[in-house]
């Protein structure tokens, strides 16, 4: 029933993140009382689950926010930790081998975008490791920039890997929240590089130059102004979202029940 | 986790501001100098007279070279090595156990924070900062972040006060009083009780010391056990103690002036102490607490340290009604004499025994000899009791014996009892179920009967209509019969 050649998908195989460790990205987007809070992290799901309270605890202390933070963080760390924690049992198969990710950030004063290769099938691929030698080899200074890339390259990692569980398939509906405002992160894992072609007999290992621009990484440094118009248009774009996302919401259940 | 804790900060060293050089800092001699120096000194010293190394940096008066400094307890600290501390502690990055966790990652970690700290000393680096700059699982560098934070590589701010640091020195130097200690076996901090021992200076945690796996040369006898809540919250040296002794002495029950005396304990807390202090029991109630009181004693704290704390107090109470003794040289028995002779002879008698025999071996001559300057004087009758105590301990382990052997025995017959209990119980409950077997299947013998009755009953009326129809019959027969033959008679007749 499954033909073997080279390109299949191999055996299917327990759900996990497909790098050495198999630490979940989490990202947190909260507006309490007008007061917003945007942060993007690794973690490790085999902690223990005091760790998310001690970690909001720590958290809301550290940046002096309002109490009322420290159960909504904890929460939404938990919501994130148990939606993973419930692909676990499940088969994933792993189809495409090479996918292109996508890099689009911006933290604070630097932009990146970059877009690179990754084997998908590399279990032992590190992101983090990936994401140090980044900001090594480019000299970037702001210490923010690599765990940024790291939880990007991870959460394109994440998403490519529920996309590969059979029965997810079906339950595709409307994932919001996993993606913030600075990031377009990359759901189309189909257009996998075939390898036969790259590297069969016309093929080359080096890339054509014309293709050059397109892997390049480009970091650019912004000034306060830009900074700031940026975050406003950000702003003014996350609020109208979530006004339609409301209008959404409440057309459903208005309808749904009729 | 085995998380181990420094001890509490000591003379606090100079570091010279963290250009990635290994600094191997100066501490071994400076260190020693400092310690040994500032017990003797005066409280009121300036600490600008200790040596070179002044105890308080100033980073905001000089801003040139603003001077980190760490406690001397992280002296291995360097930016090129990972230490053994290191290792132990933050085990999970050099076990191999994970590719990506190895001691490069951990090298990264702990250089990026420590860095990022000393670029801006003046401000504590929260955690949230080190892991928003550091590329990997927040839980590792939280533990990363809370083991150099414990170990005072960053966020560590010497204490102001001289006089704090001294008290603090002054604590160090007698190991007993330190709080948090690590276990020598199992290398996890010991928060409840420790028991060390002087034979080969070794701690134990509550855990290794109940498994049981010394060095061979020891025993379970040669420990003396250390609580350290206890000692962690009241923090008693023995120099409080005597103070406490002597203001009771001078007091009595004032406890206001007693707090002034100790000085550095408030009024509760000298009365807590008192109280706990054991002392006082032995002579309100000497008999009793004599003979019953020490077999059960597994806590030897409570037999050597008393005799330690009783003897100042006892000595300065009671000196003028006991001559000193002249022979200190083994303090311990001067100590047992000097006690006996408060109690009576027949009753240290008593006590020694027991004594003994919850032991097996006296051995606490390490422990007390830090008391020795406490030693005021043992009594003249010291020499006859010690005579009287050597004589007791030939008896005492065949008495030992034959206790142990009665003991048995009643066990044994204790047991034997339970177990009959025990059958006799079972039997019970057998016969409780043969019971209601029994009376089950009379019910069932019981609804059986009723419906061969019944089959009974139907057959019988089965049989009745059987015979009604062969009547029946019979009389349709017959009257066939006749009809027949009349007709018959009928057709012949004409």
């Amino acid at each position: 029933m499954r033909s073997f050649h080279p390109g299949a998908s191999k055996a299917p195989m327990k759900f996990r993140m497909p790098t050495a460790e198999n630490f979940v990205p989490i990202r947190l987007d909260l507006d309490i009382d007008g007061q917003r809070f945007k942060d993007a992290f690794t973690w490790n799901p085999n902690d223990p689950d005091s760790e998310v309270n001690n970690f909001a605890k720590r958290t809301v202390k550290d940046l002096k926010l309002p109490p009322t933070f420290v159960t909504q963080i904890a929460q939404s760390i938990q919501t994130q930790l148990a939606e993973f924690h419930s692909y676990e049992g499940q088969e994933m198969h792993i189809k495409e081998k090479i996918v292109p990710l996508k890099i689009d950030l911006r933290v604070n004063n630097t932009v990146i975008r970059d877009q690179f290769l990754w084997d998908i099938s590399n279990l032992e691929s590190d992101p983090e490791e990936f994401a140090r030698t980044f900001c090594k080899d480019l000299d970037i200074g702001d210490p923010e920039v690599g765990p940024a890339i790291a939880v990007s390259i991870r959460e394109q990692l994440y998403e490519i890997a529920t996309q590969s569980i059979s029965s997810a398939r079906e339950t595709r509906v409307g994932k919001k929240g996993r993606r913030g405002a600075d990031i377009v992160a990359n759901s189309k894992a189909g257009n996998t590089v075939d390898l036969g072609k790259l590297f069969g007999s016309k093929g080359s290992v080096i890339r054509k130059r014309k293709e050059w621009y397109l892997y390049e990484p480009i970091v650019d440094i912004l000034s306060n102004e830009e900074v700031g118009a940026l975050d406003a248009r950000e702003e003014l774009n996350a609020r109208l979202k979530r006004k339609l996302d409301e209008k959404e919401e409440s057309f459903q259940t208005r309808y749904s029940h009729g | 986790m085995a998380s181990s804790s420094p001890p509490p900060a000591q003379a606090p060293v100079l570091s010279p501001p963290n250009p990635p050089r290994p600094q191997q800092l100066p501490q071994p001699l400076p260190v020693a100098a400092v310690k040994s120096e500032v017990p003797v000194a005066e409280p009121r010293d300036p600490p600008a007279s200790v040596s070179s190394i002044p105890l308080e940096p100033s980073p905001a008066a000089v801003a040139a070279s603003y001077t980190i400094t760490i406690p001397s307890c992280s002296g291995w600290f360097s930016w090129d090595q990972i230490h053994d501390t290191e290792r132990r502690v933050l085990s999970e990055f050099f076990d191999g156990k994970s590719a990506s966790k190895n001691p490069g990652v951990y090298k990264y970690y702990r250089d990026s924070i420590i860095r990022r700290f000393r670029g801006n000393p003046s401000r504590k680096i929260t955690f949230t900062d080190a892991r928003r700059g550091l590329v990997g699982d927040v839980g590792s560098i939280r533990r990363v972040f809370d083991f150099l934070e414990e170990w005072g590589l960053i966020n560590y701010t010497p204490l102001a006060k001289p006089s704090a640091k001294k008290g603090e020195m002054g604590d160090d130097s007698e190991k007993k009083e330190t709080p948090r200690r690590i276990c020598s076996h199992c290398k996890s901090s010991c928060n409840m009780a420790c028991f060390t021992t002087d034979k080969a200076d070794i701690i134990l945690c509550a855990r290794c010391f109940v498994r049981g796996d010394y060095r061979p040369g020891l025993s379970s006898t040669d420990f003396k056990r250390v609580d350290i809540t206890e000692e962690t919250k009241a923090d008693w040296t023995d120099k409080e103690t005597i103070h406490l002794l002597e203001a009771i002495l001078q007091y009595g029950d004032d406890w206001k002036k007693v707090a002034e005396h100790v000085g550095t304990k408030s009024e509760i807390d000298c009365v807590a102490r008192f109280i706990k202090l054991p002392f006082g029991e032995q002579f309100l109630g000497p008999e009793e607490v004599g003979e019953y009181g020490k077999p059960h004693q597994k806590n030897d704290k409570v037999v050597t340290v008393p005799e330690g704390e009783n003897v100042p107090e006892q000595s300065l109470s009671k000196r003028m009604r006991l001559t000193p003794l002249a022979d200190a040289s083994n303090p311990i028995m001067a100590q047992v004499a000097f006690l006996s002779a408060m109690v009576g002879s027949d009753v240290a008698k008593a006590v020694a025994q027991a004594a003994i025999s919850s032991l097996h071996k006296v051995d606490i001559a390490g422990g007390i000899s830090a008391s020795d300057d406490r030693l005021q004087s043992a009594a003249s009758n010291g020499a006859k009791e010690e005579e009287a105590v050597a004589a007791s301990n030939g008896q005492t382990s065949s008495d030992v014996l034959n206790e142990a052997v009665a003991e048995a025995q009643s066990q044994l017959k204790k047991e034997e009892q339970d177990v009959e209990q025990y059958l006799s119980d079972v039997v019970q409950v057998q016969m409780k179920e043969i019971q209601d077997k029994i009376v089950h299947f009379e019910e069932l013998e019981l609804l059986l009967e009723k419906e061969r009755l019944q089959l009974r009953h139907m057959k019988d009326l089965l049989f009745a209509d059987q015979l009604a129809i062969m009547q029946h019959k019979m009389q349709l027969l017959s009257k066939g019969n006749e009809k027949g033959e009349k007709v018959k008679q009928t057709n012949h007749v004409p």
